[in-house]
């Protein structure tokens, strides 16, 4: 899709950037609901699993083709030059010198929208659970103790994003190293 | 030049944490004296003037600036670095002028804020100044809108602008077009006629011979040679200053090596 | 179809109540993020680590768990808050979280060079902060400002399930009275995406207007 928005072959790269755009604006979970209840009732009836796959997986391919986008637009464009002025194809070019360029500056904000994929994967539940909970809080019936399940979904999230935060943060500065 | 000496460096040394950048440097500097600082990049040059305003602490010996002195290893208290700063202009090599602000609102800032001047009087001796350089009619202009020269001159309006006794400068005119450097630097010459007293870090050797008094030449991790601009840069005594000055004198190659192909001259 | 007309005026007034939150959140989230990005940078050890272990936790949990926490975790120890301030504490708690990272990456930006000039004419620091660092990082952190704002209008779409009356919530009362959710979502869909659409043109015109100087 990033390849697609900076296409040269007009329709394409109008048709990614509108997607891109409209997709990016709206909420995760308004999508999942239109990928699970407006899908559901034109026919295309979804579990709320294949419902959250596809919902998610359609937000956070277009987020990660805006960071493939400015990763690509990021590598010094003296970088290109060079490599045009080498008598290297446009294929090449973008293979050989842009892409491996670009993935140093990708690798931060890829890991990043990965810890929001994961963050939001907590929102599946309300489309499937989520009914429960919403008529028990319209009846203002909270009886339950909910702190305990809480606390332990965090500690999972929190580890979770300090591994992809904190780790990868020092695997990415090794990497940076090594190559200068 | 007088014989009052308004800097008085002894035994100082700096390290960016375990590296030694020079050591056991001694210098004095005198009222309207010009002090040209040559040598090889890399050697300290910058860090040895940011010392001198503080911009930079240094690990040993002692600084005296018009009566104020900087300690090694010592954090001087705000009132005291307040009074350094009002009497030591700097002038730095990418000028960094404010870009949020105005030209006259760049040269006007300090003497509002720290000297409490009306806005009225400052913008006077703002124009004033601005007229010195030819550029009172920019003063409403945003710096991104000059060129370097004419930035750079603005930068050294804006130090003068508090009335400094002394002036650093870190190489000047060394981010400037080949045609932009000689408005600067004549502007510098008639400072220095002025009796400024100036500490300055060039590249210019033809403008450090004229405008200088001392010439010094950093090399190895200190000072490799002092003295009368003229003697140090005709006839150096020492190998170091020899070497250092036959390579920027005469940067193409030796005439046994005629480089003729632009084939790795640009060594940096 | 008819479903849409019924529910658009419900929808719409939901919207309202959305931008609302979005705008009160939003302004009391900048300030306090100002303050904790200060904090984070010049307040020591101990302000500046309780800073960026607050920051961490915002972003490191799911804004529905931390929603959660203060809604039903809380009262479970006596503290009933309503929808409407427990919206509120959540949406300024997480805006702020995020404002701090963005303060204080727009103030580390500025170059140098800025702080150099700005120690050597005499300046001293809160001055050098007020008229020379605050300003620039204001202009360079203009677009991630938006963004943020932009993110505190999504999580309003969460608020529904505390039972807050939004968009999100009347879409869903919807749903369950006519069985008919698709065109109601698809209604939300399209009030968010205008709503974003709006906050992104008020951000770039303000960086058109902002960074005249650059
Ligand atoms: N803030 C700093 N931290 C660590 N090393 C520095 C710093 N500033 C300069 N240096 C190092 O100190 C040495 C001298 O730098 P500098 O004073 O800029 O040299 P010159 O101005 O003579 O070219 C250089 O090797 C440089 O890498
Ligand atoms: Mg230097």
């Amino acid at each position: 899709m990033a390849l697609g928005r900076m296409s040269r072959i007009r329709p394409l790269s109008t048709v990614s950037t509108v997607f891109i755009e409209v997709v990016r604006s709206i909420p995760v979970l308004v999508i999942l609901f239109l990928v699970y209840y407006s899908l559901g009732q034109i026919g295309i009836k979804l579990t709320g699993m294949a419902a959250a796959i596809v919902g998610l997986g359609a937000f956070y391919a277009t987020l990660y083709a805006e960071v493939f986008r400015a990763g690509i637009l990021g590598v010094d464009n003296g970088q290109r030059e060079a490599a045009i002025a080498l008598g290297l194809s446009h294929r090449d070019v973008l293979r050989k010198i842009i892409l491996p360029e670009a993935f140093f500056s990708i690798l931060p904000n890829a890991t990043n929208q990965l810890s929001n994929l994961i963050k939001d994967t907590s929102l599946v539940f309300t489309i499937g659970v989520a009914d429960l909970m919403f008529q028990a809080q319209s009846a203002s019936a909270v009886t339950f103790e909910p702190m305990d399940m809480f606390l332990l979904a965090g500690v999972i999230y929190f580890l979770f994003y300090l591994i992809l935060s904190k780790v990868l943060a020092r695997w990415e500065l090794n990497v940076q190293r090594s190559r200068s | 030049m007088s014989n009052e000496v308004v800097v008085k460096v002894r035994g100082v040394t700096k390290r960016f944490g375990d590296r030694v950048i020079f050591e056991n440097i001694s210098l004095d500097v005198h009222k309207s004296e010009v002090v040209a600082i040559i040598g090889p990049s890399g050697v300290g040059k910058s860090t040895f003037i940011r010392c001198i305003n503080h911009l930079h602490s240094f690990d040993e010996g002692t600084i005296d600036v018009q009566g104020f002195r900087l300690v090694g290893g010592q954090s001087p208290s705000k009132a005291e670095l307040q009074a350094l700063h009002n009497s030591v202009g700097m002038v730095f090599q990418t000028f960094n002028l404010f870009p949020h602000l105005t030209v006259l609102d760049n040269i006007v800032l300090a003497p509002m804020q720290v000297k409490k001047q009306a806005r009225q009087q400052a913008i006077d001796r703002a124009m004033h100044l601005l007229a010195m350089v030819g550029l009172q009619n920019r003063a409403n202009t945003f710096p991104k809108r000059l060129s370097g020269g004419e930035q750079q001159r603005v930068a050294i309006c804006r130090a003068l602008a508090m009335e400094p006794e002394i002036m650093l400068f870190d190489e000047p005119t060394s981010m400037l077009d080949p045609e932009l450097v000689g408005d600067v630097l004549e502007f510098i010459q008639r400072l220095a006629r002025t009796g400024m007293t100036m500490v300055l870090v060039t590249h210019e050797m033809m403008f450090a011979k004229e405008v200088a008094d001392t010439v010094v030449v950093m090399a190895d991790h200190g000072i490799a040679e002092m003295g009368p601009a003229r003697e140090v840069l005709e006839s150096p005594r020492t190998e170091r200053a020899r070497s250092f000055l036959r390579r920027v004198l005469n940067p193409v190659g030796s005439p046994r090596e005629p480089n003729l192909v632009a084939n790795g001259g640009d060594d940096r | 179809m008819h479903v849409v007309i019924l529910y658009l005026g419900v929808l719409l007034q939901g919207g309202m109540r959305d931008v609302e939150l979005t705008v009160v959140s939003s302004i009391l989230a900048l300030m306090l993020g100002a303050l904790g990005a200060i904090g984070r940078l010049y307040g020591g050890r101990i302000i500046g680590g309780a800073i960026y272990w607050y920051v961490e936790l915002i972003r490191g949990l799911p804004p529905i768990l931390q929603l959660f926490v203060l809604f039903f975790g809380l009262s479970q120890f006596g503290i009933d808050l309503n929808p409407l301030s427990a919206a509120i504490i959540w949406l300024v708690a997480y805006g702020a979280g995020y404002a701090v990272e963005v303060f204080r990456a727009g103030i580390m930006d500025v170059a140098e060079g800025q702080h150099e000039a700005a120690t050597a004419l005499g300046l001293d620091r809160k001055i050098t902060m007020r008229k020379i660092i605050i300003p620039q990082a204001f202009v360079a952190m203009l677009p991630n400002l938006t963004t943020l704002i932009v993110l505190q209008l999504k999580n309003t779409t969460l608020l529904y399930l505390i039972g807050y009356a939004d968009m999100m919530y009347q879409a869903r009362l919807g749903a369950d009275a006519t069985a008919q959710p698709g065109p109601l979502y698809v209604v939300v869909a399209i009030e968010y995406l205008v709503l974003s659409a709006i906050i992104s043109r008020i951000g770039s015109s303000m960086e058109k207007r902002a960074a005249a100087y650059r």
